[in-house]
């Protein structure tokens, strides 16, 4: 409610978030597991005396390079961009908060891009164990980037004694920090598997192919294996009502008995199963005829099993963007009371700027860009439009009242933050809502 | 709990004695798969084959609790979709799974096609694909009018009205299949019917016809593959490597439906009234929108013909030179083989623009 708002029609700005970051993890966890597989098949090639081995860590190190320092760089960066444009409120506490944390992943972050050129640009020019040595310092810079980020990310879920102290280390080590942290590096693991088969199967030496392919295969073990372990750990340290909104979710929030949390949910555990299935019956069972346009289908099913575990992940903070502190529109909880007495419009900075204060629809469409943007487009992603159906205003208005804070009822708490502005707001919003409806063009 | 050689062997021994199976089992041992840029179009017969056993099993699921009657057939879907654990899911599987199996089913129609895998001795092999895809079609229609809603019922008195031009059989065959003049109680009892029992039996008789004269010959090679030198033509056995293949491909497409049944679950429209003016813009399934699409375009006169007759036999012409390709590309005429690809090039294009424009109109 501090800044100016960005509009993005269609899929609406935090898809525009979720896409970046997507990708963005699918390549930074590149960048941490592929440290350990660096290091252990360079290790291996010394150990084989195997120049093959050699030949193909060296090829693989370019790769690894410009996956990670380049697009992995270029993605970090967009998330930033990103982030702040979409949900600033929620940027700059995340900043504020934890100013000596950031500043810590930065130099583990220009650490770790050292040690990864420092790896690279010394092939064949230092002795073996030195190199050996970088692949491992790399390996560990990296882990401490995730360690440091890994206690952001998991405080926005379970924020913990933070809410109290509002020290930054109590956010930081929260209660999903250590399980988060494990069932990232496995997936790290798993990850660096997948991309090591993309570049194992460019091999044309058959015996070195089918040994690297099955060898790759096998980074997938960690997380299929122990992931559910700690999978069930991290869930028994999430907020419970959380969990049992995704399984007892809301009828009108999708078809079925089943809202979107929990169709999210399944989708994450199925997609993971297959990708199990698919090591099994590709790379481990059949490497030979493991083909190089194969490794990419597999990429791709990689992508896609990253992108809806972290949707779900994501979809489990619903309705706040830090769990029990700032919804996801940027409004502290702590202010809400105070916004629906003294009204949202006169607190916020930015909301008055082009708009007519007399008109009462304008000032309900900058209500609606401000509140419920967040997760609602106009016609494309969620549509507004689409979910008031045939209401008209008087209907729209005791909707926005069901959404009280304190009325236990509200069908929509776990999912929906409630809305923060006076009387004369409420009905200012639900006269630009109403107005979205079709005009009936019969009469 | 693990047996020994000897056992296994004893076990082996007197399923062969019963079944005799040692014939297949050598025929599949031996079976082999030619390995080519266009190899990739071999995988979709099978992932057709996937997502007809989905049918299948979320088909006799849904009709535990669906009721195929005029008062009940709209509130058994809701029900479903509703009140029954895990019925939406059941339903959007099938449903979704339907029009990916049609999908797919096109995808290896064409790509059969224009790998020339019809031509002798496969004549056989790409009739049966033929009545098979229409079959699949069939499916897709009489489905379609179940859930009785508003969408299900005027696409269907649409398409029945359609067919009855087809001269000399059209009316009788749209008078059967409604049980009289108008869509009703005997129309959805006929099309149940026909979904669920009749369309099963002969889908299942073809296809294991269709599937033995495929093991018969083996798998099709394309000419620019049979020009090949023998030490040039590269070969990988069926078992267990195409098979494994033939896995990932199948836990892909799995993984496809499983994610569209769960972002998009299928919902369904009000319930249909007889009495009520069809909805502006109404149309057919996606697969049938090209040819409505086109016979929309027809004026309603040609000549002494009325359009939609001349529409319907201008398209049966078509697909009945395209059903008849073996016969008349047999591979010793280019001319004939080039005519027989372009009539191909342009079918596609028929329908994916007409398809595109009929959605977007």
């Amino acid at each position: 409610m501090n800044y100016p708002i960005w509009i993005v029609p269609g899929i609406g700005g935090p898809w525009v978030i979720g896409i970046i970051a997507i990708i963005h993890i699918f390549l930074s966890h590149f960048a941490v597991g592929g440290g350990a597989f660096l290091a252990l098949i360079e290790w291996i090639a010394y150990k084989r005396n195997d120049e093959r081995i050699y030949t193909y860590v060296k090829s693989h190190s370019r790769f690894f390079i410009l996956v990670t320092t380049v697009a992995g760089a270029a993605t970090g960066v967009a998330i930033w961009f990103s982030i702040s444009l979409v949900s600033p409120d929620g940027t700059g506490s995340l900043i504020q908060s934890f100013t000596l944390a950031w500043a810590l992943e930065y130099l583990f972050f220009v650490a770790e891009l050292a040690t990864a050129f420092a790896y690279y640009y010394s092939w064949d020019k230092i002795s073996k164990e030195k190199h050996l040595l970088l692949a491992k310092w790399y390996f560990f810079m990296s882990v401490m980037t995730l360690a440091v980020i890994n206690g952001i990310l998991t405080f926005m879920l379970t924020p913990g004694k933070w809410l109290d102290s509002h020290y930054w280390l109590h956010g930081v080590l929260n209660e999903t920090y250590l399980p988060s942290l494990f069932i990232r590096l496995f997936i790290m693991f798993a990850i660096a598997g997948m991309y090591g088969l993309v570049t194992a199967t460019r091999i044309k030496d058959e015996d070195l192919r089918v040994y690297l392919v099955k060898f790759c295969s096998k980074w997938l073990l960690p997380v299929f294996f122990l992931g559910p372990i700690v999978t069930l750990w991290y869930l028994s340290q999430v907020p419970q009502v959380t969990l049992e909104t995704v399984f007892t979710g809301i009828q009108s929030s999708g078809v079925g008995n089943f809202s979107v949390l929990a169709r999210a949910l399944y989708l994450s555990l199925v997609l993971s199963g297959t990708v199990l299935l698919f090591a099994f019956f590709g790379p481990y069972l059949n490497p030979k005829g493991f083909t190089f346009k194969i490794a990419l289908l597999f990429m791709a099913c990689g992508l896609a099993t990253t992108g809806t575990t972290e949707w779900m992940r994501e979809m489990l903070r619903k309705p706040y963007v830090v769990y029990g502190y700032m919804y996801s529109n940027g409004i502290r909880k702590s202010q809400v009371e105070k916004l629906r007495q003294d009204g949202f419009l006169t607190d916020a900075k930015w909301a008055n700027v082009n708009t007519d204060p007399t008109s009462s629809k304008q000032c309900g469409e900058k209500l609606f860009q401000y509140q419920c943007m967040a997760c609602h487009t106009v016609d494309g992603y969620r549509s507004i439009k689409k979910l008031i159906g045939d209401r008209d205003q008087e209907s729209i208005v005791s909707f926005l009242k069901m959404m009280d804070p304190k009325n236990d009822e509200n069908p929509y708490k776990g999912i929906m933050p409630p809305f923060a502005g006076n009387e004369a707001e409420t009905k200012m919003l639900a006269e630009y809502l109403a107005s979205l409806k079709p005009k009936d063009t019969t009469q | 709990m693990f047996i020994g050689k000897r056992e296994k062997r004893k076990v082996l021994y007197w399923l062969e004695r019963r079944l005799h199976a040692s014939p297949l089992i050598e025929l599949a041992l031996h079976k082999r798969v030619p390995v080519h840029k266009h190899s990739v179009w071999y995988y979709f017969g099978g992932i057709s084959l996937l997502f007809l056993m989905v049918q299948i099993v979320t088909g006799i699921l849904l009709m535990v609790y669906y009721v195929p009657e005029l008062a009940s057939a709209h509130a058994s879907i809701l029900k479903i979709n509703s009140g029954v654990e895990f019925g939406w899911f059941i339903r959007s599987l099938h449903s979704w799974g339907a029009n990916l199996m049609i999908a797919v089913v096109f995808i290896h129609f064409f790509s059969a096609y224009f790998m020339k895998a019809y031509r002798k001795p496969r004549e056989l092999t790409w009739l049966t694909g033929v009545v098979l895809l229409v079959l699949c079609l069939g499916f897709g229609f009489t489905g379609y009018l179940l859930p009785w809603d508003e969408v299900s019922f005027f696409a269907t008195k649409i398409g029945l009205d359609i067919s009855s031009k087809v001269p000399v059989i059209g009316d009788i065959i749209a008078t059967m299949l409604r049980g009289g003049t108008s869509i009703g109680q005997s129309t959805l009892s006929r099309f149940f019917t026909i979904h669920v029992s009749v369309l099963p039996i002969l889908l299942m008789g073809l296809l294991s016809v269709h599937l033995a004269i495929v093991q018969a010959h083996g798998m099709s090679e394309p000419s620019d593959f049979t020009k090949q030198e023998d030490e040039e033509k590269k070969y990988e056995p069926f078992f267990p490597d195409f098979f494994f293949k033939d896995i990932l491909v199948w836990i892909l497409a799995g993984n496809l439906l499983f994610a569209l049944t769960m972002l998009a679950p299928w919902g369904i429209g009000p319930e249909a009234d007889p009495f009520a003016p069809a909805p502006i813009g109404i149309k057919p399934e996606w697969y049938f929108l090209a040819m409505f699409q086109f016979l929309k375009l027809v004026p309603p006169m040609i000549g002494p013909i009325e359009g939609e007759l001349f529409g319907i036999l201008v398209m049966t012409i078509f697909a009945g030179i395209l059903a008849a390709v073996p016969f008349w590309d047999t591979g010793e005429s280019k001319l004939k083989s080039d005519l027989a690809t372009a009539l191909g090039v342009i079918t596609v294009l028929f329908m994916v623009i007409f398809s595109v424009w009929g959605a977007m109109s």
